[in-house]
């Protein structure tokens, strides 16, 4: 079955696939997937058809725009313009206006170009998916048709969309009256572009975006709609060649009503919730009103809230609400001074050596943020003080260096003080604004080395008492073992981001690195090696 | 089957095909005789009975129906010389590179043709082929008409397809018309120098209709035939009823005159009919015109929280105080920690919670950076600026719900 079929890429054959005795293997499993080939029924969001009641209030606080969209996508069979959906991020317009095209059983083309990342993979995207193309193992994971610039998928798209119309022709003239679920309905085709604000991004010589926006007038055929999702506004998109605007429709953030609505839904004990929510909701709908930041806030902080009921299906009175809002109280201003983080799961015998300590100290943290938070990844010592020596060779200009890091480790500056005159406060203040405003300087990789080396002497001869930390450095303080390590280090630095890489220099012609850590995270990491790190900190 | 319909549903299809249609939209400007249409029917068919080469440029804003009346006119000439006339079209958002043009070419004539095409051919093979062609139909006296739609496109780069066109216009053997459209009205100063000695400066303008023939037309678009396919009542008193709507149409006129604007406006009322009663009213046309005109950028300001509202104050006021280049450590330093010790606000957040904020301004696309090298740089230290004026933030402010009276006072000073 598979040889004579098979495109024509030709493959290497490896020790493995030769080894094995393959084509019996290969027929079946492509029996088995052939044995459902897409249909023109495909088209359709699949399932069972949705009423319109059910589809509005499933989404709370969207029935105008529902309505609306029903509106302009018109009775079966009549010709639309080209629509415009926007608004901010979790408002609902992609499932919208999916769930809406499975209440009406169109059937429709979805391609986002989030997914699909460059011109070719959205071209090709769109086409396999109208000529009910799949990707299997028979035609090597291929598309359909090779679709690199606009004019090759403005061919194929034509001719793949008459196929299609012409199938739906003809499927209308068999099908008759009936209606069965997931079956297609109408002489229309839909195309569907999610994410369009990414392809301003994309190589501008192929012109795709004003391409997007008159295909409608370039392709001619009433029978296909044209919308468009984005999350920025329509005026983001004007450019100086003009293009026919569709007709935008817009998703606002939602309201404060429409947020407790979508909140209690699928909840166990949605009057217990929406006590709950009476509390946290104003407060934190101040600082973001996005649905998925809040909800990801709002699930500890219920655990939380329910920790003193015995039985959650509790009805809460008046007296019991006063009670469990007392108890959230301090972990609520905690939380909103936090961005939502994924929990890592830690073991049990962790947990429990962290919440001996938490009790411990959340007497003296009550409502105070917590400072001595550990850096939740791994990092070898070496590379810790390598983070720790790049920032400050961003933060401190070249010429302390000289003076910070002497051969006593620098503790000296600080013992002669000068009475700070207005002038050096001045001076002070603007060296901060600059601070502020540069942001971190670049470095060679010269002086970050030798700052290395400064700061792991340092260390080494420092009493400390674990001293354990300082043996993983390598074979004593000998130089030529650390230096080694210390590169391969930096550039596993540099791919996590922490450090980057510049241009190089003209004048020196080597290239130049810069921390882009925040001071927060050095000071964690100096806290954990426990370094001074304020002491080597040039504060102006 | 037809009387148990709603015949308000028959009309609503009816009327979204028509203005979804541009040979529709674009007939009642075909009648008078120093109408655009007859000029170019008059142009173009003088080239196909006397063999002659011509060209010419469409001028005039996006949405004047340049395409729509060019395809009238060729399709009266298909209809009048039959097998005279074959028609290739090209866009320059799509074929401006000339490897891409040919081909585009050699394919349209092959299958005009009933010939193979051949995706392997090369550019050399393809312009030979539309040469050869070019003379093999002058001399079975077939005129060849190129479209060329984005014609401005088309003049970037070294304009070889426009030179080898226009160049084979100039031989005996073919018969030729090239026509451009393009929304530039300047297109033809795009020329190279040897483009333009070859290129008969024949220019169309098409100019947004006056106010008597957006009437004509929004009535030539609206009424509902009174023949068999509607009941008939229900079509005289539908268009009985179009005529209260006229004044809506001069509002429209005075922002945007054109006629796509005018369909696009058509259509966002016409979907808003009320399918029970049957009719278009007055309050379907006001929908319509509030939602074609609208203020994005105070839309996402009242989407916005009251973190980032602050953020956008903060900004504002360091533009104020004619500090050109700012960052978001400058703006977190210098206002809002200002503004928080000043007034001892409520909504003092930590620079985590303010840094997520202001990535959501970024996303909204209410204030932007100003650079876009990007990437060496951590996101507290670009350079920002607001995109939107301080009037449209105070607005904003205005008109949001539950706005701290603080940030009103401080937009105000």
């Amino acid at each position: 079955m598979g040889k004579e079929e098979s495109p024509q890429i030709t493959r290497r054959t490896t020790r493995s696939s030769s080894s094995t005795p393959n084509p019996k293997n290969g027929v079946e499993t492509a029996k088995a997937t052939e044995s459902h080939p897409p249909t023109i029924n495909d088209l359709v969001f699949g399932g069972e058809p949705i009423k319109l009641e059910e589809l509005i209030s499933s989404f709370p606080g969207r029935r105008i725009q529902i309505l609306e969209l029903l509106r302009l996508l018109g009775p079966l069979n009549s010709p639309m313009f080209p629509l415009f959906l926007y608004g901010g991020t979790s408002t609902g317009k992609t499932s919208i206006i999916l769930q809406i095209f499975r209440h009406l059983s169109r059937p429709f083309v979805y391609s986002s170009c989030l997914t699909c990342y460059s011109p070719r993979i959205l071209f090709e995207s769109i086409i396999n998916q109208l000529l009910l193309h799949r990707k299997n193992a028979n035609n090597g994971y291929a598309s359909a048709k090779r679709c690199e610039r606009p004019s090759d998928f403005f061919v194929s798209l034509r001719e793949a969309l008459s196929s299609v119309l012409n199938t739906l022709k003809g499927h209308l003239g068999k099908s008759g009256s009936k209606k069965l679920a997931g079956r297609v309905n109408g002489r229309m085709i839909y195309l569907i572009f999610d994410n369009l604000e990414l392809v301003r991004g994309w190589d501008k010589s192929f012109n795709i975006l004003p391409f997007l926006f008159e295909l409608n007038n370039i392709l001619k055929m009433p029978e296909v709609g044209l919308i468009f999702i984005s999350k920025v506004s329509p005026d983001a998109y004007y450019s100086n060649m003009g293009y026919t605007e569709p007709i935008p429709i817009f998703f606002p953030a939602y309201t404060e009503d429409s947020l407790r609505q979508i909140f209690i839904r699928n909840q166990e004990n949605p009057r217990l919730y929406s006590s709950f929510l009476d509390v946290v909701l104003r407060p934190f709908s101040r600082i973001t009103r996005r649905v998925d930041e809040l909800s990801t806030s709002f699930s500890p902080l219920f655990k939380k809230y329910c920790e003193p009921l015995s039985d959650s299906g509790l009805v809460a009175n008046e007296d019991m609400k006063r009670k469990l809002f007392s108890h959230l109280q301090p972990h609520l201003v905690l939380a909103l001074n936090e961005i939502f983080r994924v929990q890592s799961w830690p073991s049990p015998g962790v947990e429990a050596n962290q919440e001996k300590s938490k009790r411990k100290s959340s007497a003296n943290k009550f409502g105070g943020r917590e400072a001595f938070e550990e850096i939740d990844f791994h990092m070898s010592t070496s590379a810790k003080y390598l983070i720790i020596s790049a920032f400050l060779a961003s933060r401190n200009p070249a010429t302390l260096d000289a003076s910070l890091f002497d051969s006593t480790g620098g503790s000296d500056n600080r013992k002669r003080k000068r009475k700070s005159s207005e002038k050096s406060i001045e001076k002070k203040e603007t060296a901060e604004q600059e601070l502020l405003m540069k942001g971190p300087g670049t470095f060679p990789l010269e002086r970050l080395l030798a700052i290395f080396q400064c700061i792991t002497s340092v260390a080494e001869s420092s009493p400390d008492e674990d001293q354990q930390n300082n043996e993983g450095l390598g074979a004593g303080n000998g130089d030529s073992g650390l230096m080694s390590d210390v590169l391969l280090q930096l550039s596993s630095l540099c791919n996590a981001n922490f450090i980057s890489k510049g241009g190089t220099c003209p004048l020196e012609g080597s290239t130049r690195y810069r921390a882009t850590i925040s001071e927060d995270l050095a000071l964690k990491v100096a806290r954990s090696l426990k370094f001074p790190l304020s002491k080597y900190l040039y504060r102006g | 089957m037809k009387g148990q319909e709603n015949p308000a549903e028959d009309a609503l299809i009816l009327l979204r095909s028509r203005i979804c249609d541009p040979s529709f939209v674009f007939t009642p400007f075909s009648d008078s005789p120093d109408s655009n249409y007859s000029k170019l029917k008059f142009m173009i068919s003088s080239s196909v009975t006397e063999a002659c080469n011509n060209s010419a440029l469409l001028l005039g804003p996006r949405g004047s129906g340049k395409m729509a009346v060019l395809e009238l006119v060729i399709r009266d000439l298909l209809a009048e010389h039959v097998d005279m006339i074959s028609v290739i079209r090209l866009n320059g958002l799509l074929h401006s590179d000339d490897n891409c043009a040919v081909k585009e070419i050699a394919r349209q004539l092959c299958v005009e043709h009933q010939l193979l095409f051949s995706k392997m051919a090369s550019f050399d093979d393809n312009s030979q082929f539309m040469v050869a062609m070019l003379r093999e139909c002058g001399l079975a006296h077939k005129t060849i008409i190129f479209v060329l739609d984005e014609f401005d496109f088309f003049t970037e780069g070294k304009q070889r397809l426009l030179y080898s066109l226009l160049d084979a216009l100039q031989s005996v053997t073919s018969q030729a018309v090239v026509i451009g459209v393009s929304c530039r009205l300047d297109a033809d100063q795009l020329l190279e120098k040897r483009v333009r000695s070859r290129f008969s400066h024949r220019k169309l303008l098409f100019l947004p209709p006056s106010k008597e023939d957006l009437q004509r037309l929004l009535e030539h678009i609206l009424s509902l035939p009174v023949d068999m396919s509607l009941p008939h009542d229900y079509a005289a008193e539908f268009n009985a009823k179009l005529h209260r709507l006229k004044e809506i149409i001069n509002a429209l006129q005075n922002s945007d005159s054109t006629v796509e604007n005018l369909l696009r406006f058509l259509f966002h009322a016409v979907c808003q009919m009320d399918l029970e009663s049957g009719f278009l009213s007055l309050d379907n046309f006001r929908t319509a015109m509030s939602s074609i005109q609208r203020q994005p950028k105070m839309e996402y300001l009242q989407d916005c929280s009251v973190l980032e509202l602050y953020i956008l104050v903060c900004m504002k006021r360091l533009e104020a105080k004619e500090q050109n280049s700012y960052n978001f450590n400058s703006v977190m330093k210098a206002e809002y920690k200002g503004i928080h010790e000043a007034y001892q606000t409520s909504d003092y957040y930590v620079r985590n919670v303010c840094l997520r904020a202001f990535e959501h301004l970024v996303q909204l696309e209410l204030i932007g950076f100003m650079d876009n090298r990007g990437n060496n740089q951590p996101i507290e230290f670009r350079a920002v600026k607001l995109l939107i004026s301080s009037h449209e933030l105070y607005q904003g402010l205005k008109s949001y719900r539950s706005c701290p009276a603080i940030l009103r006072k401080l937009v105000d000073q």
